[in-house]
């Protein structure tokens, strides 16, 4: 971004991110707290699959694994939500970090479908191991953050201070790693020509590596919050649905940016649920439709739109 | 000399023996309808260099294009069967040139990553949801083409499974027959192996590419239709197949159509034996063991003729 954009993009932003406090309406603040979450996703999918090239077709398994993690130590073992959003990502990181290693052999397809096989395991997990995870019917009754308001739309307030404050947080944290860091020069060498970075002296396997903790870890962190917002974890987010919606959404926004999937997840899930009203089933068909003309046709997402300006 | 597990007694193994006939048989016709889906799937990789994601659909599409004929129209159930297959055949001729060919022409030479697969993701998305918004979400009935039952002393198969494994045969039988003996099959196998030879020696490529996905999609449609009256119908109901025939896939050897024939049937009688070993939730599971420890060991598949690139 040019350096004179940047105050007023991010003045712009902030507006924007306090708009539905100032207006508070339930419906407004839902969609708002869900659209943040899926930024984060958006984003974490970004720095391993748009800055390094390392596509993964599992981020729903990440999402469904922090989500999981952070519900179940807070239902079972009564572990405070603000370190449960600790644990689900710390789990997702781990996972995601043994998911790594094939990835360190495996490139382009084969990791795709590595990782999509992975989602698929986690999710029949999920469904099938009853007393942890509730099986079909998912974990639910469970605490919610401690030391918030109690009325209905205070707490809703609340809540969506406390979302937005966290995934602006981790976007930050993203961003500073690869556009400020050695680690996001080496992310994109490795994405550009993975050879020619080993070749240059890049310790490849050590930044893959990284990739996968930092981008499976922020996915489980956006899974936590998702748990403790929606106060429900079943198998669906698991689905590889979830990991479509996300694809999409940093395909629409421009991969290889962190913040053109943050703006695709904004605008892509204000659309999906705007198309609610229109018929609970177009939704996704206007997905799809997303990613294939995107794909095909405007391949920098809404990101490419601000260069051609 | 007793074999297999010691915690079964010496009396349990008659009831054994027949319990694992007739695992056996489920598997063998199991492996059937996998071999239809993933020859057809395998073929298009080995071809095109693209994974279809939206394989599975177009088995959603034959179930759908076997209830309207049958249920809707009143047909024969066997012109339910040939429908889909000239649906899905005509649906599968357009995908080359309205989505394939675009994208590979905005790429140029230019390394294509996995964006075929976040394109045919897409194709996915699309094709199911539309699928919802037509047809709704309901299960959909279609009666079996063929009703009865074959009693084989040991166990019974009914005829519909005997009648996915005759046509998958059948069909397989003439693939193959076709890729070996006919011009345009020996075209196809000549694209496979170098696409930019082939094209010198005068084989008009777009026209493979497009024969090809059409073939391997309409393999899956007829797969759709059989499996209709065993499954039910319902949007969703290709995708699970996809994920696991990656898995066979991969077995197999990707691009390898004969390599995925056998991996078809170790995958399904190993599904279908595991039930006597483990719960049967978690028989989906071994797929996607069998592809992660797969492509941890031999990338390659078990008769795969190259790296993955």
């Amino acid at each position: 971004m040019k350096p004179r954009a940047r105050p007023l993009a991010l003045a712009v932003a902030g507006g924007l991110a306090l708009l539905p406090i100032l207006l508070p309406h339930p419906f407004v603040l839902t969609i708002a707290t869900q659209a943040a979450i899926w930024a984060l996703l958006a984003a974490s999918w970004d720095l391993l699959s748009g800055y390094t090239g390392q596509i993964s077709f599992g981020h729903a398994g990440f999402f469904a694994l922090g989500a999981y993690a952070a519900a179940a130590v807070t239902k079972h073992a009564d572990v405070s939500p603000w370190l449960g959003l600790l644990v689900g990502a710390t789990i997702a990181a781990a996972v995601g970090l043994l998911a790594g290693f094939p990835a360190l052999r495996l490139r382009g397809h084969y990791l795709a479908l590595v990782t999509l096989g992975l989602a698929e395991i986690i999710r029949l997990v999920a469904q099938n191991w009853m007393t942890l995870t509730g099986g079909p019917f998912g974990i639910h009754d469970y605490r919610g953050f401690s030391g918030l308001p109690t009325t209905a739309l205070a707490y809703r307030q609340a809540m969506y201070l406390v979302v937005v404050a966290v995934v602006t947080a981790a976007i930050v944290v993203m961003y500073q790693v690869c556009e400020r860091t050695s680690a996001g020069k080496a992310f994109r060498a490795i994405r550009e020509d993975e050879v020619l970075a080993q070749t240059l002296g890049i310790d490849t396997t050590r930044y893959k590596l990284l990739a996968f903790v930092l981008s499976s870890g922020f996915a489980g962190l956006a899974g936590a919050l998702y748990a403790y917002y929606v106060q429900l974890v079943s198998p669906s987010v698991a689905s590889a649905a979830t990991t479509s919606l996300i694809i999409g959404m940093a395909v629409f926004g421009g991969l290889g940016t962190l913040w053109g999937p943050v703006l695709g997840a904004l605008v892509l899930y204000g659309l999906y649920e705007g198309l609610r009203f229109v018929g609970v089933v177009y939704n996704l068909v206007a997905v799809g439709l997303v990613i294939m003309v995107f794909v095909i046709y405007l391949p920098r997402g809404l990101a490419g739109f601000r260069r051609a300006a | 000399m007793r074999v297999g597990a010691g915690s079964l007694t010496t009396s349990a193994d008659p009831a054994m023996l027949e319990s694992l006939l007739e695992f056996l048989i489920q598997g063998v016709v199991l492996g059937g309808l996998y071999a239809l889906f993933a020859v057809g799937l395998s073929l298009i990789f080995g071809v095109l260099d693209v994974i279809n994601v939206a394989h599975g659909e177009f088995f959603a599409i034959g179930g759908y294009l076997a209830f309207g004929a049958v249920v809707l129209l009143h047909l024969p159930g066997a012109l339910g069967v040939f429908g889909a297959a000239v649906g899905t055949f005509l649906l599968g001729l357009c995908v080359y040139p309205l989505l394939i060919a675009p994208l590979k022409r905005r790429l140029g030479g230019r390394p294509q990553g996995p964006l075929y697969l976040v394109l045919t993701l897409g194709l996915s998305t699309f094709l199911q949801s539309s699928l919802l918004a037509v047809a709704g979400g309901d299960y959909l009935r279609v009666p079996p083409q063929l009703t009865g039952i074959l009693d084989l002393g040991v166990t019974a198969v009914s005829y519909q499974r005997l009648l996915v494994l005759t046509v998958a045969a059948l069909l397989l039988t003439g693939l193959f027959a076709f890729l070996r003996f006919h011009s345009e099959g020996l075209a196809v196998r000549a694209v496979s192996q170098n696409p930019d030879a082939a094209q010198a020696m005068g084989i008009n490529l777009p026209r493979i590419f497009a024969l090809t996905l059409a073939l391997g999609v309409a393999l899956a449609g007829v797969g759709g239709a059989l499996m209709a009256p065993l499954f039910n119908v319902y949007p969703a109901v290709g995708f699970p197949l996809t994920i696991k025939a990656f898995a066979i896939t991969i077995l197999g050897g990707m691009g390898n159509p004969a390599g995925a024939l056998v991996a078809s049937f170790v995958i399904s009688i190993a599904e279908s034996l595991s039930v006597m070993v483990i719960p049967s939730q978690w028989q989906n599971l071994i797929a996607f063991a069998v592809m992660i420890v797969m492509l941890m060991v031999r990338p390659r598949g078990l008769f795969g003729r190259s790296v993955p690139r």
